[in-house]
Order: structure tokens, then sequence, then C-alpha cells
């Protein structure tokens, strides 16, 4: 860390609940804090509310039905552990193979991951229904499913989340004045690379089942490819876009809060060099995704019986949303990313880190929604969905309950360790 | 599936299924209770305070980390590898070894005995005839803080460790540890007002005070520290006043006594 004068800054009254702040770091005063939680709080409550008549009256309270049975919240659950897997990757990355840059980052993506895993899991439960049935899925699994293994896969990682959380939350300026707590955040952050290592281990092969859960559907042309052995090629399209795109989701997320604090809380360098790793990873995606694609065009789907140019022909999914997919949000962000003239200006490195999120996000929603609405069979027609207000409202809470957890581990725990250093120098 | 479950039989696939989930399940387990049973023997063993400061020394930044061989310039920009415990320190015994000097007791207008032992906490240790050391708040500590509101001591009899708690102060609604600057036994209790706070008989005799500042060390150690106030107490480049806590910012006063006291 850079040499640490005191300097003279504006007398603000500090806010009532300093104790509980971390020594140096700057927070709004308890009222902006609660004024800013307060519509979160509003838009959880409406949520709960949704998910209260969702468990209490069945899934007829959403749009969903027998052709739908997958709508807004598997879109969301799909993109958000997409996104989620900064919280892997950097680890894998940090712990493993020793990038001691990403140390800067690494609290924000293990709570970012912890928020996007525990929402996705919280809405599961909700899609699922009889959430005092969740056992089931333990007891009675079905071993040829990859949704199986996913289900094993997403509720260990979740706790491996969990177990990385702790030494995060344990370092409150409080708690840490608790003996046993501090040893214990010690000794558990010595554990932390097995951990990562496990978290790898685990995420590597959910990822790779969600893309695999769409890739076996043989019965919906639109989505089933070819693949290695057991594994259609979506298997491993997931894996390789959800690192791809882990990192730029964090640049996003830290650039959001930069702006809403006003307060540096990361070098530019490293954030230029996820930028670069996103990038690199993203061209090795459209790389990979465009020739899945092209065998998918040309062979995997006219063995089935169908003119890929068909599918396109249903509105509004043009064939726009394939170029927009792979071209406007994937191989445009991959290059912004990958020059240094254009990722160290941080309005291309952002806005470049967002179409590659938006690229993602887009791909879950075709395999989800547009692989459902389209027909595959002669007497079949094409059907459109939109989801209810209890879908939005869910849908909603998770990232209101996202917000509202990351609020309050920004406000009382030391997330950023170079934000001392960075805003004690500018303001020297 | 599972026994008690109609038509359950057990295949090589729910053999491997289940063996690789409680295989990740269990190593969790492990984790989550290796560092309970750890953490459960470093409170039992006394290793809870060290453990305190290796932690917050890691989180300070370099300038206070400085060897004190950087400060009196002959190891430049050398950063102490030991949580500024000496004793430990390969080569600590090559450099030049600092002696208290005779030269006067006032340092920036602040009042630095010569006799005294230093430690980066700003705290003094100064040995006692009968083998036992007093602990009090050096100047600038003591200017900084003045009287503070409230002084929480270690009960007499009870252990302290160097660079662990030694006691800890509130001032205005502040609260801050000061660390402790050797190792022994607490025999007795001051306070503000007896110009010292602790007198403890050390854990080794003679007690092992190679880890203190002495002579032209303190020097140079004061005058960065008073260097780093200049900023926001002497922008004039004048002399600390009492309770120089309250000329500061309000919004900056509890940072920078964590500074003072090191504890990020």
């Amino acid at each position: 860390m850079a040499d640490a004068t005191f300097a003279p800054i504006a007398a603000v009254a500090p806010p009532r609940d300093r104790l509980l702040i971390t020594r140096g770091l700057e927070r709004c005063s308890l009222p902006q804090f609660a004024a800013w939680l307060a519509p979160w709080f509003v838009m959880l409550g409406v949520g709960v509310y949704a998910v209260y008549l969702c468990l209490r009256y069945g899934l007829n309270e959403t749009n969903m039905d027998n052709r739908f049975a997958f709508g807004l919240w598997i879109f969301l659950d799909l993109g958000i552990i997409a996104l989620g897997a900064g919280a892997f990757f950097s680890g894998f990355l940090l712990y493993i193979l020793k990038w001691r840059d990403l140390k800067a980052v690494i609290n924000s993506a293990v709570i970012l991951g912890f928020l996007c895993y525990s929402g996705a899991v919280t809405v599961l439960a909700i899609d699922v229904g009889q959430p005092l049935r969740f056992w089931f899925t333990f007891w009675h699994p079905n071993v040829h499913s990859m949704l199986t293994e996913v289900t094993f896969c997403i509720t260990c990682y979740l706790l491996v989340l969990s177990l990385e959380y702790v030494p995060i939350v344990l370092k409150n300026r409080r708690l840490k004045r608790n003996s046993s707590f501090l040893v214990f955040e010690w000794e558990l952050h010595r554990l932390v690379p097995v951990l990562a290592g496990l978290g790898t281990l685990l995420s590597f092969f959910h990822q790779g089942s969600l893309g695999g859960l769409y890739g076996v559907l043989r019965g919906r042309p639109f989505a089933y490819r070819a693949g290695f052995g057991i594994w259609p090629s979506t298997f491993f399209l997931f894996i390789l876009s959800a690192i791809a795109v882990g990192p730029s989701f964090l640049i996003l997320v830290i650039t959001a809060v930069e702006k809403v604090t006003s307060k540096k809380l990361v070098l530019p360098e490293v954030k230029m060099k996820l930028g670069k790793l996103s990038g690199l990873l993203l061209i090795l995606y459209v790389m990979f995704k465009s020739i899945d694609t092209l065998v998918w065009l040309n062979s995997t789907s006219r063995q089935s019986g169908f003119l890929p140019w068909e599918y396109y022909s249903w509105k509004p999914f043009g064939f726009w949303v394939l170029l927009s997919e792979i071209v406007l949000c994937g191989f445009v962000p991959g290059v912004l990313l990958i020059r240094r003239s254009t990722r160290r200006r941080p309005w291309i490195l952002t806005s470049a880190a967002a179409l590659a999120c938006i690229g993602i996000l887009l791909n879950r929603f075709v395999l989800t929604i547009q692989t459902l609405a389209l027909p595959t069979l002669s007497f079949d027609r094409f059907v459109t969905y939109f989801p209810n207000w209890q879908e939005f409202a869910v849908f909603g809470a998770v990232i209101a309950y996202a917000v509202i957890v990351y609020s309050f581990s920004y406000r009382y725990l030391p997330i950023f360790p170079q934000e001392k250093e960075l805003n004690h120098v500018s303001r020297s | 599936m599972f026994p008690g479950v109609d038509g359950f039989e057990w295949t090589f696939g729910h053999v491997f299924f289940i063996s690789v989930f409680l295989a990740v399940a269990a190593a969790l387990a492990m984790v989550a209770i290796v560092s309970l049973a750890r953490a459960r023997r470093d409170v039992a063993s006394g290793r809870a305070e060290p453990i305190r400061w290796s932690s917050d020394f890691a989180e300070l930044p370099s300038s206070f980390r400085q060897c004190r061989h950087a400060l009196t310039g002959e190891a430049p920009h050398r950063i102490c590898p030991n949580a500024f415990d000496c004793r430990l320190c390969a080569n600590h015994p090559k450099f030049r070894q600092a002696r208290a000097d005779a030269g006067p007791d006032l340092l920036f207008g602040l009042r630095y005995p010569n006799h005294r032992y230093y430690h980066r906490g700003h705290t003094w240790v100064a040995p006692q005839p009968d083998g036992t050391l007093l602990i009090g708040l050096d100047a600038i500590g003591h200017q900084l803080i003045g009287e503070p509101d409230v002084a929480q001591l270690p009960a007499v009899g009870s252990k302290v460790v160097n660079n662990g708690e030694g006691w800890r102060m509130r001032k205005d609604g502040l609260e801050v540890r000061v660390l402790c600057p050797v190792d022994g036994t607490v025999l007795q209790t001051g306070g503000p007002e007896d110009n010292w706070y602790l007198r403890v008989q050390p854990a080794t005799k003679p007690a092992d005070l190679r880890h203190l500042l002495r002579g032209e060390e303190v020097r140079a150690w004061v005058g960065m520290e008073i260097d780093r106030l200049q900023g926001p107490v002497m922008a004039d480049g004048g002399v600390l006043v009492d309770e120089f806590i309250r000329e500061l910012p309000e919004s900056r006063r509890d940072e920078i006594l964590g500074e003072i006291f090191l504890e990020p």
C-alpha cells in the first residue's frame, strides 16, 4: 500500500453506527442509508407476498403452464448462476493460480456468488413448490438426470459460498473484537484454498449440467445438440460462457457501487485485468459457439427433420436474436475487452462488460423461453408466454434481496481492501 | 430410491453418485470442523492475541509497517516481516543496535526520556530497580487522547503479551485498544493520573526488550509520526496541543486514532 498521510477534509459528522464500520472507511449517514434501502425493502415485501400466493395456491398463480413449465424464474436462475460464476473463477485464480491482484475483488466476488446462488436456490424452491419436501430431491434423485447433478452441486456450492462468506462477515469491526470469532475467521481463511478448489469442481459440473440439460432435449430440436459422449456441446459452452462473463459481471457491479457511493474501490488496473480475462474467454466462447451453431444449423437440426431457418420465422424470435447473441453481445465486447486501447477507457470497459452480461442472459433466455415457444410437431403451434405480476414480483424480490445484503455488507464489512488507500490518496 | 422406498435397488450409479456427493459434503464439514477445532485450540493456548495482531499488522499501510532500521536509514524502505517483534528477526542483530543516548529528553517539543524504551503503538516501558516494568502512554499518545473518559485495564494477575491488547481507552465516544509492549504478568494497574497504566512482571529475567525502540530510532520514529500528523493537526508546523483529537475533523478522529495506535 502507498504511504498514508493524514490529510484534512471537510468536517462531516460521522454516522451514528460508526463503531460497526471499519476504521478509515467513509459511509453515508444512517438516515441516508435507510432511505436508500427503503424502496428495496418495499420491492422485497411485494415479492414475499407473491411467494406466499404461489406457495399457498400453487403455480396457477403464475402464467406458467404445462407448455411453459420453465419461465421467467428459470431464466433468472440460469442467468444469475452464470453471472455468479465470478465467485468460483476468481477464487480459483487467486487461491489456486495465485493471481494476487484479484485479492482486491475476491470479497465482492464471494458475496455476489453467494447472493446469486442463494437467490437461485430460493426461486427454485418456489418454482418447484412444496418446500417442506425439499429433501425428496436428495432421497429420490433420478441418477440419470442432469438436473439431479445440478441440484446436488448447487446445494454443495451454496454451502461452500456460505463458508467463504463467514470470514468476510467476521471481519466486521465489532465482531472481530470477540477473540473466538477472530481466530475462527483466521483459521477458516487458512482453509479457503480448499473451499476454492471444491467450489471450482462443483461449479464446473453444475454450470455444465445446466447447459447439458437443454442439449439433451431430443424432443426440442432447437435446443438439442450433438456432443462428446453423454455430454452435449451446450455442457461445455455453458461452462465457458459462465467463466467468461463472471469477471465482466464483477466489473459491472463494482463500477455500479463506485457510482452509487462516489468512491474509488478498486484500482483501474485490476478492472482492466478482469476485462482482459473476460475478453479472451469471451472470444474463445464466441468461436466455439459459432462452430456449434454452424454444426447445429447444417447437421444436427437437419437430421431431426427441421430446416434451421424455420426456427427464426416465428416472430418476435427472428434471426436478429442469434446475431445479437453472438456478434453484438459476444464478439464486439470480446474485442473491446481484449484491446488495451479500448479497455483502458472506463466507459468502454463498463459498456463492454455490460454487453457481455446481456449476451449471456440472452443466451439463457433463448434456451429457456424460445426453446419452449417453438412448435416441434406438425400439429403443434407457436406459443407465447408473458410472466404475470407474481412472477415479476418474485424476480424483483431476488434483486432486492441481493441489493439489500450487498448494501449491508458494503457498509459494515471491509469488502474492498484498496478502498481506504484509494480514497485516502484522492483526499490528499 | 433409498432403503425404505419401494422398488429400491442399489446400482453402480447410485453408489458412485452418492459417494461423490458424500465426499464433497464430508470435505466441507471437515473444513468447518477443523477450523472450529483450531480456533478453540488457539483460544485455549492464548494464541488469540498474536493472531489478532498478525491480522491487524497485515492491514496496516506500508508506511506504518516500516522496519526500525528503515527509520534510521540503515535499510531504506524495508518493511518489517515480523510484525514488530525484532526478537524473531534473523537480520536485526546484523544491523546497528541503537542505544539510549545522552541527548535531550525533548523531541519536537514532546517529552521522550532517554532511559525509556518505546513501542510503535505509542507506549513506553521503564525498567524498575526491582525488575518490574512500568508501562505508559508516550507523549504523542498522551497528547492525542489527553485524559481518557474510560480506561479499561487488565485485571491484576492476568497475562499480557507483546503486541497483544494492553488496555482499552474511550474518549468522546471513540474507542481504541493500546498494544502491550512486553510479555508478562500484570502486577498493578495505574491510570492517566499516575502517568503510567501497568506495572508488569516480565516473562523473562532479565526482561527481553530488544524489540523496543531507543535513541536515534525514537528520534526518527517520532519525527515520522509528527510528519504524518502535519496535515490535520499542525498545518502551520506548530506543536501538538493537549487532547488534539478534538482539533481533528470529527469524521476523521476514529481513523486517526486507529492509525496512531495501530488498530486498523
